[in-house]
């Protein structure tokens, strides 16, 4: 555990930590481009050169071990001429078009220039080098070579994370560049990692490009519902509309975020966004068509089937129990959900496209029920005339509805979720737009954040079955989602 | 234009692969065997030894862009290398550099309309003793005066010119 | 004098006749430890440039048995005005042969690669014969000599990157990368070729080894002076009556080297300057050159380098700035790009140079020119980033006038 002191303040670090790392723990931010905690070190860009006292040169803070006894200074003269060099240097071959660049506030170009330099270019503009300009570079990325600095952290992803070796620096001094086969798109399952990871704006994203200025967007950390890994993300939003989501890198389960997760977030302003209800396919407001479930479900009687879904949170499984228990009073339900867990493929896909299975065990602890075969069982049997679920969920059972005549009552958020034959489609918001609680393939109990408002007129699941069973004659007072909770034992 | 290794460069290939513990160090000597026999090194040549050696075709087009040896575009039968580095300068390379563009008519980098010379400025060839130097194909001529250069060429249109790589 | 390196003995058999792979026995007869002992008293340091004492370097390597060890010699000669190597493995290709032998016994090393720079075709031609006769011999190849010693060594051709002479730049390219210098730590001698501890010696510095072998280090040491054992090949070039490679003593006065052995300037031509260790080194006026001696201390004090012994005279006929701006176009073309400040610094300086040149630049490019320099220097993963800015901030400074010159429109054309 050497003991070394940076800018004066003394530190005591596990042997192996680099000289960034070690001034990171004390609260000192030393600049860089080229090194990233998950990437190998590269040493490249030289922005992060320290002095090291009795070392003849700077060294860089990134490649650096720390030594007993090291003194290091982060903000000498000595060190902050560099960094104006390295920067003055960078710049000479860069395009300045940051009022029409995507990376414009959130550009290490930018944010170091104002925190470092601010010292005019000596170099004269027609002398720059000119590179390729904007080109898509596979379905989710822009490459704009004149903007890149060369810090290879794309390069570094692709050859250390996915291991797809799609990029690699061409050429040579200053005549380089990142490029890829000709032709080929840059499609990895991870690509959009590589627009956060470039420190300026050479890789963008097309789905979020030109959409909205950095400095607009509020950032919610959420989680991402696109598989059972449940990655910890930040959904950026600006006037209730979502652009983008981001990874919120944690020890326990995501550094990156794939680029399915990135667009789950599409579908909540997607065209086919419900925002009302359908009966027999026909848009009718919430109220009606709960009235007129309500009615159908009196029909039934006991010939009516609830089934809970690993795509809904905790608190909507409960309430569904919750309805079949207390308000149709039936046994005919079902929380009985498993599937093979873990990732897929090395690096954040899970097996389980359900992001909430193991989450239903808790409903199903609490609540019993049947399990899954016996309820399939019973939806084939031909003795159950109404069945309440959500889309996703309906898929497991599809079949043996189908082949019985079911009738349906589908809670869907999109219009092209829910099957053709549903008989009613009961809307209800997004885990964007509410809170709810999730229990990701690790274990770990996570829950969703409201980063934007619904669309007017809809509201939790748990609120709509809450209103259905009133509508019933049997009030759940469900009214609030910790209430869905209320007897739940995590 | 299709590319396939022939089994020739297989064998070849076989042979200097096992001086190495790893595969990908005889990348850069395959590139040079690939050069031998074509000349030049095509794309689709990068992606075949990319291949055959089972490396991404990203690392091979960096190999090959960042040497700059590798050709590639064909070359004219007679690939002129002038040095330009400092002791060759000192001796009138800019002198043979303009006299090639003259005679030749064509700029650096750019080969004769006949495929007979292409020409190329190039950095210390590590012969200054006896500067200036031209290196053609993989021969080097030495103590060059505008008259040695005359002749030279003369002879190379004759085929007169004995240089290396093309006549193995 | 002694000449020990620059014998013409092309093949085998004249080698042999020389005493040739003597000193190869003799090695395989001593200890490991012992060998590395001799070098250490040869003070025999690293030719290609950088100077480091070989036997220290040897002795890096974790001793003992265990695990692969590589040697390999830096053949990867491209530092303009140096052409030494060349002429070595030319005249005499088995000194190297017998020179990596024992070195590759010294340090536990089975294998061994020749990087040869991709222009030196016939230079490779050349060694791969003798290193097949040297196999056909026993003094390559499995156990050697019957000592049970096995060593293979094959050549390697480059592909036209001066940066891979930098010792770990061409540890890249050998492994089938581009020629890029990697961070050190790890150094080589622990981590070097494909991920092993290994020895990279100069083409000079391998060849010197079988005649301190032979004679011992003492007796190697006191050929030279001082710190500086041995002789040294000077590789003159630029207009003197006899340019080429010479095998001095270390210490020898510069004026000797150019008035003696190279008999004086051509055609009349007044002396300018002196670059006394190949491009990358600081210039020296030739009243400094006169008065230097060739030798690691002596360069150094004079504010200089002794370097590859790369030895390039100038007369007062050219021009600095156009001398200078063809380094600079030299140093941007082989940058490797992979550091900032000597990708963007190098073509930097030799766009302001082209405009100095030119007669369009300003006074300000000047200072310009110096700062640009200055801020690459000591900033980088490799030297070459040094190796530009080291001649740019001497020729500023020792030759003010004619960048003054320039920057007033003057253009000297050539």
């Amino acid at each position: 555990m050497p003991n070394l002191t940076i800018d004066g303040r003394s530190v005591e670090v596990p042997a192996g930590t680099t000289l960034l790392e070690a001034a990171q723990r004390l609260g000192i931010y030393i600049p860089r481009y080229c090194y990233h905690p998950k990437l190998s070190v590269s040493g490249s860009c030289r922005m992060c050169l320290v002095e090291v006292e009795k070392a003849p040169k700077l060294v860089t803070a990134c490649s650096t071990e720390a030594a007993e006894g090291m003194r290091v200074l982060t903000a000498s003269e000595k060190v902050r001429q560099a960094r104006r060099d390295v920067l003055e240097y960078l710049l000479i071959n860069h395009p300045l078009d940051c009022p029409i660049c995507d990376q414009a506030g959130e550009c290490g170009l930018q944010d170091y220039y104002m925190d470092y330099s601010l010292r005019k270019s000596r170099f004269e503009a027609e002398d720059k080098i000119l590179r390729q300009k904007r080109r898509a570079a596979g379905p989710y990325l822009m490459l704009d070579n004149e903007r890149c600095i060369l810090c290879t952290r794309c390069v570094r992803f692709c050859g250390e994370v996915t291991k797809t070796a799609e990029l690699e620096v061409m050429e040579r001094g200053d005549r380089s560049f990142i490029d890829l086969k000709e032709g080929r798109a840059l499609d990895n399952g991870y690509s959009l990692n590589i627009a956060d990871l470039c420190p300026v704006g050479a890789f963008t994203s097309r789905d979020f490009r030109f959409k909205a200025r950095a400095w607009f967007l509020k950032r919610t950390p959420t989680i991402c519902l696109g598989c059972a890994t449940g990655c910890e993300i930040e959904a950026h939003h600006y006037e209730g509309t979502i652009y983008r989501l981001v990874p919120h890198p944690n020890a326990e389960t995501n550094t990156w975020l794939c680029d399915h997760g990135r667009m789950t977030y599409k579908a909540v302003r997607a065209g086919d966004r419900l925002g009302k209800a359908l009966i027999r396919k026909g848009l009718i407001d919430l109220e009606p068509a709960l009235r007129e479930t309500a009615t159908r479900l009196e029909e039934a009687k006991g010939a009516a089937a609830v089934l809970g879904s690993p795509w809904l949170s905790v608190e909507d499984n409960a309430a569904l129990a919750r309805l079949a228990k207390d308000s149709v009073k039936t046994a005919n339900y079902c929380f009985d959900f498993s599937a093979e867990q873990g990732i897929k493929d090395g690096i954040l896909v899970n097996k389980d496209p359900a992001p909430n299975t193991a989450g239903t065990r808790t409903v199903k602890a609490l609540y019993g029920g049947l399990s899954l075969e016996e309820f399939t069982g019973l939806l084939a049997g031909g003795k159950i005339k109404i069945l309440i679920t959500e889309a996703k969920a309906y898929g497991l059972v599809k079949a043996a509805a189908e082949a019985a005549g079911i009738r349906l009552i589908i809670f869907a958020r999109n219009r092209g979720e829910a099957p053709a034959a549903a008989y009613a489609v009961l809307p209800y918001a997004s885990y964007f737009e509410t809170e709810g609680t999730f229990v990701n393939y690790q274990g770990l109990r996570r829950m969703t954040a409201a980063a934007v408002e619904p669309p007017q007129g809809i509201k939790p699941l748990w609120a709509v079955v809450n209103k259905l069973a009133s509508y019933s004659g049997a009030e759940l007072h469900l009214d609030s989602a910790p209430r869905a909770l209320k007897d739940m034992d995590f | 234009m299709p590319f396939k290794l022939t089994e020739e460069f297989r064998e070849t290939a076989a042979r200097i692969r096992a001086r190495y513990p790893r595969a990908d160090a005889a990348l850069i000597p395959l590139l040079h065997e690939v050069q031998r026999e074509k000349g030049y090194v095509a794309e689709e040549a990068m992606d075949e030894l990319a291949k055959f050696l089972e490396l991404p075709y990203s690392r091979v087009k960096a190999v090959v862009t960042f040497y700059t040896m590798f050709n590639r575009a064909p070359a004219g039968k007679y690939h002129l290398q002038v040095c330009r580095n400092i002791s060759c300068h000192m001796a009138g390379a800019p002198g043979l550099l303009a006299r090639l563009r003259e005679k030749l008519a064509i700029g650096e980098g750019e080969t004769t309309a006949d495929g007979l010379f292409t020409l190329s400025s190039v950095e210390c060839l590590g012969a200054c003793g006896a500067a200036p130097v031209m290196q053609v194909n993989e021969t080097y001529f030495e103590n060059l005066t505008l008259e040695k250069l005359d002749a030279l060429l003369e002879d190379m249109r004759h085929g007169r010119l004995l240089t290396g790589a093309k006549e193995k | 004098m002694e000449t020990i390196l620059l014998k013409n003995l092309p093949d085998i058999e004249a080698y042999f006749a020389c005493g040739g792979y003597k000193a190869l026995k003799k090695a395989l007869g001593l200890k490991p430890a012992e060998i590395i002992e001799e070098l250490k008293k040869s003070n025999l340091r690293g030719r290609g440039g950088a100077g480091f004492p070989a036997g220290l370097k040897w002795s890096f390597i974790p001793p003992g048995g265990q695990g692969q060890k590589y040697l390999v010699c830096n053949a990867d000669e491209g530092e303009p005005g140096t052409f030494k190597d060349r002429e070595l493995m030319l005249k005499n290709p088995h000194a190297l042969i017998e020179g990596m032998a024992i070195a590759a016994y010294a340090i536990g090393a089975a294998h061994g690669y020749i990087y040869i720079r991709g222009e030196f075709a016939a230079e490779t031609a050349l060694m791969n014969k003798a290193i097949a006769d040297a196999r056909a011999k026993g003094f390559i190849g499995r156990n050697v000599l019957g000592s049970g010693f096995d060593f293979e060594l094959f050549t390697h051709r480059g592909a036209g990157a001066y940066i891979c002479g930098e010792e770990t730049a061409l540890l890249e390219s050998l492994e089938g990368f581009k020629g890029q210098p990697r961070l050190k730590p790890p150094f080589p001698a622990l981590k070097g070729l494909f991920g092993s501890p290994t020895v990279i010696n100069n083409v000079e510095t391998l060849a010197a080894v079988p005649s301190i072998i032979e004679n011992g280090g003492a007796w190697y040491a006191a050929l030279g002076t001082g710190k500086s054992g041995g002789t040294k090949l000077f590789c003159v070039s630029g207009p003197v009556n006899r340019p080429g490679v010479y095998e001095l003593p270390l210490g020898t006065p510069l004026r000797e080297l150019l008035e003696v052995h190279c008999g004086g300037m051509k055609d009349g031509k007044k002396l300018k300057a002196v670059i006394p260790g190949g491009s990358s080194v600081p210039v020296l006026t030739a009243e400094e050159a006169l008065a230097v001696n060739l030798d690691y201390e002596a360069l150094a004090a004079a504010g200089s380098m002794l370097g590859s012994g790369g030895v390039i005279v100038i007369d007062d006929g050219q021009c600095m700035v156009k001398l200078l701006q063809v380094l600079a176009r030299f140093y941007h073309h082989e940058s490797c790009g992979q550091c900032t400040p000597c990708r963007e610094g190098c073509g930097w300086l030799e766009k302001v140079l082209d405009r100095l040149e030119a007669g369009g630049g300003s006074a300000g490019d000047i200072d310009l020119l110096y700062s640009v320099a200055e801020g690459m220097t000591g900033r980088t993963i490799c030297a070459l980033a040094d190796a530009m800015a080291m001649p740019a901030m001497s020729f500023i400074k020792k030759f003010r006038g004619e960048f003054e010159a320039h920057a007033a429109g003057k253009v000297c054309g050539n």
